[in-house]
């Protein structure tokens, strides 16, 4: 109102057309992104036996549930080497993490590693997440974990 | 007769009594009766007593440690403190439904008492709506799965909070922020749904719940803001958003809500987007209770999904009603929602204001998918997966970035259409300050093309920002003479609405700074350290001065003693586990030491539990984090000032002030 008159004074319906068209545009890019991103992102909670019979091969985001295995679990504090043997009662599967673990994870308790295999068949852990908290269920496939630290 | 019988029995009492009121609402608005209001009045009123009462009854529960009743026993010890006993309210799931009754009766009592003067026949529908919605409530709180005071055997010690809800005094903050930003939305959803029920086709609803809709919004955000503060200042990651899925069920109301309260401007000015305003109003409703279904019915895993509960199917069943019967509505009185007038020309602000919905709109659908996928997945193969914070981040940034971009050019261009000589005079000096910003985040070195995009966007609209508001105070001066801080005080108060918002887009703009620098620039050193050793991060020499135990009443601390030097700082740290007797997991406090450049953030991650002769720390330098928290103070102040009452001016004034300053009607 203040003495402008707009230099592209179109009708409306042509500039309703426009911003359809954008719309629709945008509505395809950002549908075609996130479908591509959600195939490309979603990360399967497995028991490593799943983990086995899918031949889920390297470089394949994975998160694995099992028990930390007796007599297994060892931290290096000067390299910051984490190893533990993660299993689910039929397979086992050897576990290198870099960091240190999180407080309190513990043989024979519930862990949940995040990460992918390498080839010769170690998963390697990017996050390691001790599962104790007496409120959850011990780690049984299908529960992703309640809290931890990433 | 303990805490606990006076707070059962007046939540069983108030059942009855919102239902009622309800009936009398309903007939008051369908036969336009005054006794019927007068009624639901008093129901209304009468509710809010007895549910304040029964919240009265679980303070004293809590305070007097009452462990029989089992809410008390599960979420409270003998060793709490005080302040956490108080705000164990809204520890768990029950207390917090407690609360959120509360606010919803609260709500209800406002809109009978204040609301129904103003648009009687409309607010008293509305208040129907809003007292059935009560007293679905109050059935949740009186049936066994949600009951706060189920009594039990009392034990003779509670099992005290949870840890990380007893570990950080922002969490009296942030669950009643989001709790009320989430219940404030039922009162334009009532008007609307109201509206529609009586076949109204106006905009009375929506000027009518404008402010509560826009207070709801703010506590929203600000409750979002508060949340990522406390994830950041305990949970010990280093960060502050994860895409957690209860994360996202906070923000895709937000996100709604947001493009509501734009939406809604161009209604009012231009008669636009009725029907998309009722469904927007619609969906953000039906937004907040979803976020209620996934955080409190275990469907979905995350860090605020305390325990499964059977209140699950309710709310689901609530969710679908509500969904069911708002379409079915908007679709019955399509015809009546007729719209005159077309939208203007694409560069006039209804066209960005709409195109700016839309990538809201696209946004929520995203975030939503990524929640929703794993649900969906297990449902049609079995699957059990989660979607990684790579899909948010690759798919929401790009969408930030463009709403960044909208919100500049928006509020700068005309109703119905620009010329060349407005756009030349509204977007010189912002596209220059845009251009200066992305040469300081390369000087910077702050890497990254998404980085280097927002500090460009961000000195674009902040200079926009700074440009209205010098524009203004420059008007006011020459027309009033008046200085420029009373010219400033003027502007707030008279056009609050107006220049509250674009206080809040400079929130919004501090927010993206602080995102972007703290995502780009941190710098993280892990490292074992012995007594007496030191690791570098970034400018700062952090050295571990000692490891020790401590004990505090209701818990045991391994603290690592941190001398922190380097880059002007000189101050200690006390990063520390966290041991609760009620849990066998530990919790990380980190030591944190904020400044405006940047936060030093300090974990203990491992330790040596047989000699303490080794502690491995990790160690992280976040630049301008503290502003993420300062960006949403901003935007809730902007929300006060746009809240606030504006005083009525006369035409002479308005057209004075208006008409130099503004390029809008």
């Amino acid at each position: 109102m203040a003495g402008t008159e707009p230099a592209s004074r179109s009708p409306g319906l042509s500039s309703r057309r426009i911003l359809l068209i954008a719309a629709l545009a945008l509505a395809v890019i950002v549908a075609f992104v996130a479908v591509q991103s959600l195939g490309s992102n979603a990360v399967y909670y497995l028991t490593p036996t799943e983990a086995r019979e899918r031949h889920i091969g390297p470089r394949q985001l994975t998160r694995l549930g099992g028990l930390v295995l007796p007599g297994t679990l060892h931290y290096d504090p000067q390299s910051r080497l984490l190893t533990f043997g993660l299993g689910d009662g039929t397979t086992n599967i050897a576990v290198v993490g870099d960091g240190a673990p999180p407080a309190l994870l513990r043989e024979d308790a519930g862990a949940v590693v995040e990460g992918q295999f390498a080839e010769d068949g170690t998963f390697r852990a990017t996050t390691v997440i001790a599962k104790h908290d007496e409120k959850y269920a011990p780690p049984s496939p299908g529960k992703t974990p309640a809290h931890g630290t990433p | 007769m303990s805490w606990a019988d006076l707070g059962s029995a007046a939540l069983r009492a108030a059942l009855p009594v919102a239902i009622w009121g309800c009936g009398a609402a309903a007939y008051a608005a369908a036969k336009r009766d005054g006794r019927g209001l007068a009624s639901a009045r008093w129901s209304s009123l009468l509710a809010l007593v007895l549910v304040s009462l029964a919240v009265v009854g679980m303070e004293g529960s809590l305070l007097t440690h009452d462990f029989s009743v089992q809410y008390v026993a599960q979420n409270n010890a003998r060793e709490t403190p005080t302040f956490f006993t108080v705000i164990s309210l809204w520890a768990a799931l029950e207390g917090s439904i407690l609360l959120w009754t509360l606010v919803l009766t609260g709500a209800t009592a406002y809109v009978a008492w204040r609301g129904t003067r103003e648009l009687p026949r409309l607010a008293t529908a509305a208040l129907a709506v809003l007292l059935a919605m009560l007293a679905f409530f109050l059935l949740l709180v009186t049936t066994p799965a949600a009951d706060p005071f189920v009594r039990i055997d009392p034990p003779f010690d509670g099992n005290g909070p949870n840890p990380l809800l007893q570990n950080h005094p922002l969490m009296a903050l942030h669950p009643p922020l989001l709790y009320l930003g989430y219940v404030l939305f039922s009162v334009p959803f009532a008007y609307a749904i109201a509206s529609l029920v009586l076949g109204e086709g106006g905009d009375r609803w929506l000027v009518a719940t404008r402010r509560f809709a826009l207070v709801s919004w703010a506590l929203l955000g600000v409750g979002i803001v508060a949340g990522s503060w406390w994830s950041y200042a305990v949970l010990g990651w280093g960060g502050y958003w994860a895409w957690d899925p209860v994360e996202n069920a906070a923000i895709m109301p937000w996100l709604t809500a947001t493009a509501y309260l734009h939406s809604v401007m161009v209604e009012e000015k231009r008669r636009l987007l009725r029907t998309w305003n009722l469904s927007l109003v619609i969906t953000t409703f039906a937004l907040t209770i979803l976020g209620t279904f996934l955080t409190r019915s275990g469907v979905v895993n995350s860090v605020h999904a305390f325990t499964q509960s059977a209140i699950g199917p309710l709310l689901l069943g609530y969710l679908v009603a509500i969904v069911v019967l708002s379409v079915g509505l908007l679709l019955w009185r399509m015809p009546r929602l007729a719209e005159s007038g077309g939208v203007g020309a694409p560069l006039s602000r209804e066209a960005i204001f709409l195109f700016q919905n839309v990538v809201f709109v696209a946004a929520t659908l995203t975030v939503l998918l990524g929640t929703l996928y794993p649900l969906i997945a297990e449902a049609v193969s079995g699957a059990q997966l989660s979607i990684g914070r790579p899909y948010f981040d690759r798919v929401e940034v790009p969408l930030a970035l463009a709403l960044l971009f909208l919100m500049g050019i928006g509020p700068q261009l005309p109703w119905h259409g620009a010329s060349r000589a407005t756009l030349e005079r509204q977007f010189t000096a912002p596209v220059v300050a845009g251009a200066c910003g992305a040469v300081l985040a390369v000087v910077l070195g702050i890497g990254g093309a998404f980085a280097v995009l927002t500090y460009a966007l961000a000195a674009f609209v902040a200079a926009t920002v700074v440009q209205e508001f010098a524009r203004g105070v420059h008007a006011r001066g020459v027309l009033h003479g008046e200085g420029p801080a009373e010219a400033l005080a003027n502007l707030l108060r008279r056009s609050g609405r107006r220049y509250g918002g674009y206080i809040v887009h400079l929130g919004i703009v501090v927010i993206a700074v602080a995102v972007a620098t703290s995502q780009a620039g941190t710098v993280q050193v892990e490292k074992t350290l012995a007594p007496g050793d030191t690791v570098a991060a970034g400018p700062y020499l952090v050295r571990l001065v000692a490891l020790r135990d401590a004990a505090e009443p209701q818990r045991d601390l391994l603290v690592a003693d941190l001398a922190i030097s380097g880059n002007g700082a000189d101050t200690r740290l006390s990063p520390a586990l966290v041991f609760y007797p009620n849990s066998t997991q530990a919790v990380g406090s980190p030591g944190i030491a904020a400044g405006p450049r940047d936060d030093l953030y300090t974990i203990l991650a491992a330790y040596d539990n047989r000699a303490k002769a080794w502690a491995t720390i990790r160690v992280l330098v976040i630049p301008l984090v503290s502003w993420l928290w300062v960006g949403g103070l901003i935007v809730g102040l902007g929300a006060v000032v746009a809240a606030l009452p504006q005083p009525r001016r006369g035409i002479a004034t308005r057209r004075a002030v208006e008409v130099p300053v503004a390029v809008e009607t």
